[in-house]
């Protein structure tokens, strides 16, 4: 049952592909609740179906079975329209391959959700925000011309541009160094922190994840077991 | 302005800027350009073209009636601009002193020539300069023969009817004066307003009237529209230099149809290289539209954001294209002063119509799939970079990209014919491809399973991405194809014109040699070095039956008047010649011909297969001949075609010489004399005053000046579609290059050397090239038979050579624009290139 404070909820979230040889059910039903400005990870090997939870959480893909909520909206009853909508509204992403548009600079980049959403001033808001990742200096530079560390500034910056509901990151440090992977984490749970966003994060990094509230593991499919602050594993450091 | 406008700007504005709208504008661009250039210089090629071949009738248009036509005819067109001027033939006899002769008369206004000029010349068969006045009433222009037959000097006066007038001139040359050896009477100019005090025009008379028409064309077509109900096709004929049958208009007719294909073909290359660049485009789009979509774009959104984009593509594109075509074009054309002829101070809107259209046509329907693909990108793409566009229908993109082209060559062509031939070329094309893709795949599977050698990379590379890159394999092959055909075609065409005029063409023709004079004359010939050709028997009969019932009166007298290759009428006169041996250039296509003829049989006879269907006559019929108070019956035993197009006498009917054993015949030959010898002409004749001579050379340079010039436009135009073909190339070999930025990456990464990479790279571009060669000498084949069959009315023939020709060159250019690409590639370090694949 949603309370007030959930702002997502599945039940017995399926999913299924097409393969060759037959249907294939790669998600087996799931069933959890996560609450407003809540942080959680999900994390699991490769292949344990992550990055496909992710993908129906943040209305990105289609269910093939059960139920999600998204602050109140029934995603599995919507078409891919109406879903882009939501996502617009309320949802916020960081990718692993940072995903910007090489064309746009950096804050073109930035500007871009809040011009989608329609919102007033979208450049005055880009350029505040960038301030605040400590890019307003790279402002007219292109993503190539920027380091990895700098471009996943720069979407987490598009990111929280739209002030988000529930913010969605695929392994958001994956393709930095440690010192850059350091750098984003910091600003990433310092907007979350800031703004009240609820963080859903994928990743293999149990470090990153142990910055989390809750964790929630996934193997082969299935949610197999949920912690409440993992510990660090021995000698890696940690929040 | 709106959010999709403002984005779609500022995508626009950057990538072009960066340079990544480089090979689709290039494309527009080259399109545009290439159309609007050939189209534009092919208008004023044409236009000057015309006006040159509108001299051989005097006039843009020609009305020809047996009787006068209603003044209110010519008001009419006075009133519609038009300009006009009349003439009046017939044969009548003229008498100087003693001395008489039939004569070719034809009384023009003062408005003669409307096109062209009447050359006259100081001395008999001396070099005509243009008259700079016209024949004035009391006065008579007569031609060398005339003046040789009646002995006379200018000053002197001749009897024509009941008139008598003073010759002033020595006519050299009219402009419709038509060419025949047949036509064997010596022709005076006069002026129109003396005819009527000639009496000689009476009822009973032989007579034609021609009047002729210049001016606007549109004005021309609505005055023959008005005029058309009114003509009685009895008596009535209209001609525009379009209808012209000779060989010049036939040269000229095929010239055109060349411009019109190597048009066609440009559009169609630039359609095969925007459909490749419009590709790549929507390719590399596909992750801004996911991630769009993802950050709350709706479908909508993204539609309007691209087709804008693609707009401004557009725009900016067609800008420079016509830019740039209008620039070459004029480059060309002053290159070329002086060697061809051109409309310059005309400005054609329909060309640039064309451009732009085509322009439009070709970014709007070939980027049409490619859109539709990059609008169904799925959102979910920014977690898995493998899902691609959700429409991925081969069969869609193949049917899109087929109606955009013939849609494109019909609405261009107008000519559903050629159009069609050329589009079931191509698609020949590409069923052979996917036929031939599909072995490569089964003989890479075998090959590219041994050790890691760069030509075991390259098998391996194109096995992977066989079907994938279909696409481009079909584009190489394409533009190979249609480079070829241009190419064959012209070398085919420019070889047939220049075969008709090879040096040494005969420029002299004489007629009514009697056979006593025959060897006499060979002898003469022999020892005053004059080269002369086979002597042919002629003798003039009257055609009056077949198979004993009169034949109808619309074969009548006045279609005996001859054009240029003497075939254009078929009078109830006709010239008959006799002989076992079949005369150069014609050949059986019915029938067998009568060097078999046993005695005893009936007389055979050979008949040209044009007349054969007009006058509707069968092998077997029996034709009757009047000749002099003789009678011959021949049996129609062969049927012949006949090369107008050379310059030899040609006849109607040739007969076996047994039915002529009881007539004397009389010969006709022709010879050359070189220009520097002209003068001698008189002398060399001089022994045989009773022959008729016709000096051609006048005709013979006119025609081979327009054939050089013709053949210079085609080559001009082979030019530019090989530039255009080779940008094709560059920009397909550019597009590959991207699809394979992310395995160099990954073969440097893993270490492989530079040296090897680049050479699996270009080998795989050798075997691509060789294969597209060897498809494009296949296709090139089939079109070209279709064309020189249905569309160009030349004979068909084989091009072994270009079946070694087109591989080799395609394995060595598409190699050598592989190399280029990937050199470019390979010079980055690792770290560039896998910065460049995120």
């Amino acid at each position: 049952m949603t309370t007030a404070s959930t702002i997502i909820e599945t039940k017995s979230l399926i999913k299924k592909v097409i393969t060759s040889e037959g249907e294939l059910q790669i998600l087996q039903p799931i069933s959890f609740a996560i609450n407003q400005g809540e942080s959680v990870a999900i994390i699991g090997a490769s292949g344990s179906g992550k990055s496909t939870l992710l993908g129906l959480l943040a209305g990105l893909d289609e269910v093939s079975g059960g139920h999600i909520s998204l602050d109140g909206a029934a995603l599995h009853d919507m078409n891919e329209e109406q879903r882009a909508r939501i996502r617009g509204e309320k949802v916020g992403f960081i990718f692993q391959s940072f995903m910007l548009v090489q064309s746009l600079t950096a804050l073109e980049n930035i500007m871009l959700p809040a011009e989608i959403a329609g919102l007033d001033n979208p450049k005055k808001r880009a350029q505040e925000i960038l301030k605040q990742v400590g890019l307003d200096h790279r402002a007219n530079h292109f993503p190539n011309q920027l380091s990895g560390g700098e471009q996943q500034r720069v979407a987490i910056a598009r990111a929280f541009i739209t002030n988000p509901k529930i913010l969605f990151a695929d392994e958001p440090t994956g393709n930095l160094d440690s010192n850059n992977s350091h750098k984003v984490e910091e600003l990433l749970f310092k907007l979350n922190k800031e703004s009240d966003t609820t963080l859903v994060l994928v990743t293999h990094d149990d470090e990153l994840a142990s910055r989390c509230e809750r964790q929630l593991r996934m193997s082969a499919g299935e949610l197999k077991e949920e912690t409440q602050h993992l510990k660090v594993v021995a000698g890696s450091g940690g929040a | 302005m709106s959010m999709a406008f403002q984005l779609a700007w500022r995508l626009f504005k950057h990538e072009a800027r960066r340079g990544e709208l480089t090979i689709i504008l290039l494309a527009i661009v080259l399109s545009v350009a290439s159309v609007l250039s050939l189209s534009l210089f092919s208008e004023r090629l044409q236009q000057a073209l015309t006006d040159r071949s509108a001299e051989f009738i005097a006039a843009d248009s020609q009305l020809r009636s047996r009787t006068p036509v209603d003044e209110t005819w010519i008001s009419e067109a006075q009133n519609r601009g038009l300009n006009t001027a009349f003439q009046i033939s017939t044969r009548s006899m003229v008498f100087a002193g003693d001395e008489l002769t039939l004569s070719d008369l034809r009384a023009v206004d003062a408005a003669y020539p409307l096109k062209g000029e009447v050359k006259t010349s100081d001395i008999a068969f001396g070099l005509g300069q243009a008259a700079n006045k016209s024949v004035a009433p009391g006065e008579v222009w007569i031609d060398s023969r005339l003046y040789q037959l009646l002995g006379i000097e200018k000053g002197d006066d001749i009897e024509i009817g009941d008139a008598t007038l003073t010759v002033t001139e020595i006519l050299s040359e009219i402009p419709d004066a038509g060419f025949s050896v047949f036509n064997t009477d010596p022709m005076l100019l006069m002026s129109a307003q003396d005819i009527a005090a000639t009496n000689i025009t009476g009822p009973g008379s032989r007579v034609s009237y021609k009047y002729y028409f210049t001016g606007d064309s549109s004005a021309l077509d609505d005055y023959y529209d008005w005029l058309r109900p009114q003509m009685n096709r009895e008596i009535h004929r209209w001609t525009s230099i379009e209808d012209d049958e000779s060989p010049i208009g036939r040269s000229i007719a095929r010239a055109e149809e060349y411009f019109l294909l190597a048009s066609l073909l440009a559009i169609v290359l630039a359609a095969v290289s925007i459909a490749v660049a419009a590709q790549r485009y929507s390719q590399r789009h596909f992750d801004p539209v996911a991630i769009m979509k993802t950050l709350g774009a709706s479908k909508a959104m993204v539609r309007q954001i691209y087709l804008m984009q693609i707009c401004f593509i557009t725009a900016l594109g067609i800008s420079i294209g016509v830019i740039a075509g209008y620039l070459i074009q004029q480059g060309v054309v002053t290159l070329l002063a002086g060697q061809v002829e051109v409309a310059l101070n005309t400005w054609y809107w329909r060309p640039l119509g064309i451009a732009v259209f085509t322009g439009v046509t070709c970014a709007l329907l070939f980027s049409l799939y490619p859109l539709l693909q990059l609008f169904s990108v799925p959102p979910l793409r920014v977690l898995r970079k493998d899902i691609q566009s959700t429409l991925s229908s081969r069969a869609l993109q193949f049917v899109f990209s087929g109606s955009a082209v013939f849609l494109l060559m019909w609405t261009y062509s107008q000519n559903l014919k050629i159009s069609s031939i050329l589009f079931a070329s191509g698609i020949l094309l590409v069923v052979s491809l996917l036929g031939m893709t599909y072995l490569l795949i089964m003989i890479g599977r075998k090959l590219g399973s041994g050790s890691m050698g760069a030509w075991t990379l390259a098998w391996a590379r194109i096995r992977r991405r066989a079907m994938g890159n279909s696409v481009q394999l079909i584009s190489f092959a394409i533009t190979i194809m249609l480079l070829l055909v241009v190419l064959v075609m012209r070398n085919d065409m420019v070889k047939q014109w220049r075969d008709q005029l090879p040096e040494g063409t005969p420029n002299y023709f004489i007629s009514n040699v009697t056979e006593a004079q025959k060897e006499g004359l060979k002898e003469h010939f022999t020892a005053n070095n004059v080269k002369y050709e086979k002597f042919y028997p002629v003798a003039r009969g009257r055609f009056v039956a077949i198979n004993e019932e009169k034949i109808r009166t619309d074969v009548t007298k006045e279609d005996e008047e001859v054009a240029d290759d003497g075939r254009q009428g078929l009078g109830r006169e006709a010239n008959l010649s006799w002989s076992t041996e079949l005369q150069s250039g014609n050949v059986i296509v019915d029938g067998q011909w009568h060097d078999n003829w046993q005695e005893g049989e009936p007389v055979p006879l050979s008949i040209e297969t044009e007349v054969a269907g007009r006058l509707d006559i069968e092998l077997g019929d029996e034709l009757t001949f009047n000749l002099g108070s003789e009678v011959i019956t021949a049996t129609v035993t062969s049927m012949r075609e006949v090369d107008w197009q050379t310059l030899q006498p040609n006849f109607f009917f040739v007969l076996h010489p047994k039915a002529m054993e009881n007539f004397s015949a009389t010969y006709i030959t022709s010879f050359n004399l070189d220009e520097s010898r002209k003068a001698e002409i008189s002398r060399i004749m001089a022994p045989f005053a009773s022959v008729t001579l016709f000096d051609v050379d006048a005709r013979i340079n006119q025609l081979r000046e327009i054939i050089d010039q013709v053949s210079m436009a085609v080559e001009f135009i082979l030019v530019l579609v090989l530039i255009a073909g080779a940008l094709v190339l560059i920009a397909q070999v550019q597009a590959s290059m991207d699809e394979r930025l992310q395995e160099l990456a990954i073969l440097r990464t893993l270490g492989l050397k530079g040296r090897s990479i680049r050479f699996s790279v270009i080998n795989e571009f050798v075997i691509i090239g060789t294969v597209a060669g060897l498809m494009a000498a296949l296709a090139n084949e089939f079109s070209l038979y279709m064309l020189q069959t249905a569309v160009f009315q030349m004979p068909p023939s084989l091009h072994a050579e270009y079946w070694a020709i087109a591989p080799t060159v395609g394995a060595a250019v598409v190699g050598v624009l592989g190399a280029i690409g990937c050199w470019r590639l390979l010079s980055l370090n690792t770290g560039h290139l896998l910065r460049k694949m995120v």
